[in-house]
């Protein structure tokens, strides 16, 4: 018999899983939405296309390993020197992440579902968090084994490697929580992209100028803050703190002490803060 | 049992009483909730979602109380927002599936329920495209699907109606007549439209300015409505006197006039006024009262 039988409704009475599947789930659909994958090849494009950019610098450094016997750079200064890179994919993936579930109001579709609120705007963080953290820290791994298998002269730079590891994991925490609260609050997606791009340039472009004109005054001890404008000389400052690495900017020092650290803090404590309000009022509609 | 019970509900916003001392209950199979626009309809579901904190009084959804256990109430419950709630960039497969993920399903029960819920709603090959690209009556099935998928024992539909042809409109209310009964999903529905509700309810509670209007089975109500809108190109005058020569009751509504139906004798009547006066009909509509004129009518008898 090959009929097709209308079977009617059928109901489901198979399992219902908790609240932190539910919250992983969301994180992993978020993560994916990212990278595109799932998603038309053209959302692929950006984020693949930038992830191979970061390669550049590997490939370049383990040749050079090979050839020559020399490093390109160092680890610890890797963020600095890529971060154009790194904030073209924040400002570029940012809106990817939160625009579309605010600007079409598809909250009240997870909201009317057993997600919290605090769930879903987590899962989003941790989602872009581990999107950036994955931008940074797998070419440094790549360069780590490359450094390993070449074998140059001299004791392995295992200890800056794992400083940078661990410094990408904090700076990927504050650039996503920045990036998703300007973005939150720019649900269009061409403008939640220039926004973050516009406070990327500005806190680049200020750095030098403001120290510049401190440091020309005679304002030395002041013109160190300036450097901490900029989200990833803030984390090279905290990175020196902490392991002694080489200051990577173009003049001057940073301020010493656990200043840096804090200020991170205190940024995404405020960015949470800024994502947590704009959520609070997305709900309440 | 009661799937809702409401009591003393009062919910003030800053500058608006939505909800005014509301006491109301509803049992298993499909309730209609009626009012005009701004009468808390939309307010009173989200209150019962466990979504939205009230003034004064209580709830309670399927046994739980809508206060202190709004988690369990949203395992339990499906929910159809009134307004358009979808992203235009994934098909209606991948959200649903997503959604039905967001209720707790695994992943492979969420494909089958959302292919399963799809088709229930009518959505055939377009569910593999962008939902950007649907009609009006295919968003509200989408919608509606969502609030499906996990299989839920009571669902919430905010004006599912809305926006939707006539044809589109029998359509969603058979389909919420089959999930009634066939499904054996208890439905709150709201509408703006006592009319459209008659047909698909077994029981209706019409709010109005948040307070309770009347709540009632559905054969007590509709005597009282029974009235078809007749629309003409001009002379709606000579027509409404024509009905009323012919003995109809006949009131005029705008441009349009509302006739009480005594039986089938009321629509030969229509016509015939109508050829008579040779005058060019251009809209003849069964039960879709406006709610207003309901309480204009009550208001009136009081
Ligand atoms: N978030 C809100 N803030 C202030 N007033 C609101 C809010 N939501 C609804 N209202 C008001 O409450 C009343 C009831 O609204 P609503 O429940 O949306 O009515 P309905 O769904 O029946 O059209 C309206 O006067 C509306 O303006
Ligand atoms: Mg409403």
């Amino acid at each position: 018999m090959s009929e097709i039988y209308d079977i009617g409704y059928r109901h489901y009475d198979g399992p219902r899983l908790g609240r932190a599947h539910t919250t992983l789930a969301l994180g992993v659909h978020s993560l994916r939405g990212v990278f595109g994958l799932g998603r038309p090849a053209r959302s692929k494009i950006m984020p693949f296309s930038l992830a191979a950019v970061m390669m550049f610098p590997v490939v370049v450094s383990i040749a050079m390993m090979a050839l020559v016997q020399q490093r390109l750079g160092d680890y610890s200064g890797y963020a600095v020197v890529m971060q154009a890179v790194i904030a073209i994919f924040l400002a570029s993936q940012s809106p990817t992440v939160v625009a579309p579930d605010l600007r079409h109001r598809v909250l009240p579709l997870y909201l009317s579902r057993p997600v919290t609120i605090a769930e879903y705007v987590g899962a989003k963080v941790a989602a872009m968090t581990v999107a950036m953290f994955l931008l940074v820290a797998v070419p440094l791994t790549v360069m780590f084994i490359g450094d390993l298998l070449v074998d140059l002269p001299g004791p392995p730079p295992t200890g800056e490697y794992l400083g940078a590891v661990a410094m990408a994991a904090v700076l990927s925490v504050l650039l996503s929580t920045i990036g998703l609260a300007l973005a939150a609050l720019t649900p269009r997606r061409g403008l939640g992209v220039a926004s973050v791009i516009t406070v990327y340039l500005l806190s680049t472009g200020a750095a030098p100028m403001i120290f510049a004109a401190l440091y020309s005054t005679g304002h030395d001890a002041a013109a160190a803050w300036a450097w901490l404008i900029n989200p990833f000389w803030l984390v090279d400052a905290v990175q020196a703190g902490l392991f002694g690495t080489t200051q990577h900017i173009p003049e001057g020092s940073y301020p010493g002490g656990p200043v840096p650290a804090l200020i991170v803090l205190a940024l995404i404590a405020a960015a949470v803060a800024v994502l947590a309000a704009r959520y609070r009022k997305a709900a309440a509609q | 049992m009661h799937i809702l019970a409401i009591e003393g509900l009062t919910k003030r916003f800053p500058t608006v009483t939505a909800l005014d001392r509301l006491t109301v209950t509803a049992g298993p199979g499909v309730t209609g909730l009626v009012g005009a626009n701004g009468a808390g309809k939309s307010t009173l579901i989200k209150i019962l979602l466990g979504l939205l904190p009230v003034s004064e009084g209580r709830a309670t959804v399927l046994g739980l109380d809508a206060f202190t256990q709004g988690a369990e109430i949203r395992r339990l419950v499906g929910y159809m927002p009134e307004h358009e709630c979808l992203p235009p960039d994934v098909s209606a497969t991948e959200l649903v599936v997503h959604l039905a993920r967001m209720s707790g399903l695994p992943r492979t029960a969420a494909r089958e329920r959302a292919a399963d819920v799809l088709r229930h709603v009518g959505l055939a090959e377009e569910r593999y495209r962008p939902i950007g690209g649907y009609s009006t009556g295919m968003k509200q099935r989408v919608k509606l699907a969502q609030a499906l998928v996990h299989d839920p024992k009571l669902i919430f539909l905010d004006e599912p109606t809305n926006g939707l042809d006539p044809r589109g409109r029998d359509e969603m209310l058979t389909l919420i007549r089959r999930i009634g009964t066939e499904f054996g999903i208890s439905v709150l529905v709201t509408s703006h439209l006592l009319g459209e509700l008659e047909r698909v309810c077994d029981h209706v509670i019409v709010i109005d300015a948040g307070r309770l209007l009347r709540s009632s089975a559905l054969t007590e109500f509709t005597q009282a409505t029974e009235s078809i809108t007749v629309e003409v190109e001009e002379g709606a005058d000579a027509l409404a006197g024509r009905l009323a020569e012919l003995g109809q009751t006949v009131s005029p509504l705008g441009r349009t006039l509302l006739v009480e139906v005594r039986g089938p004798e009321t629509y030969d009547a229509v016509r015939d006024a109508a050829a008579d006066l040779d005058l060019c009909l251009i809209r003849l509509e069964q039960g879709r009262q406006r709610i207003e004129d309901v309480f204009r009518e009550e208001a009136a008898r009081v």
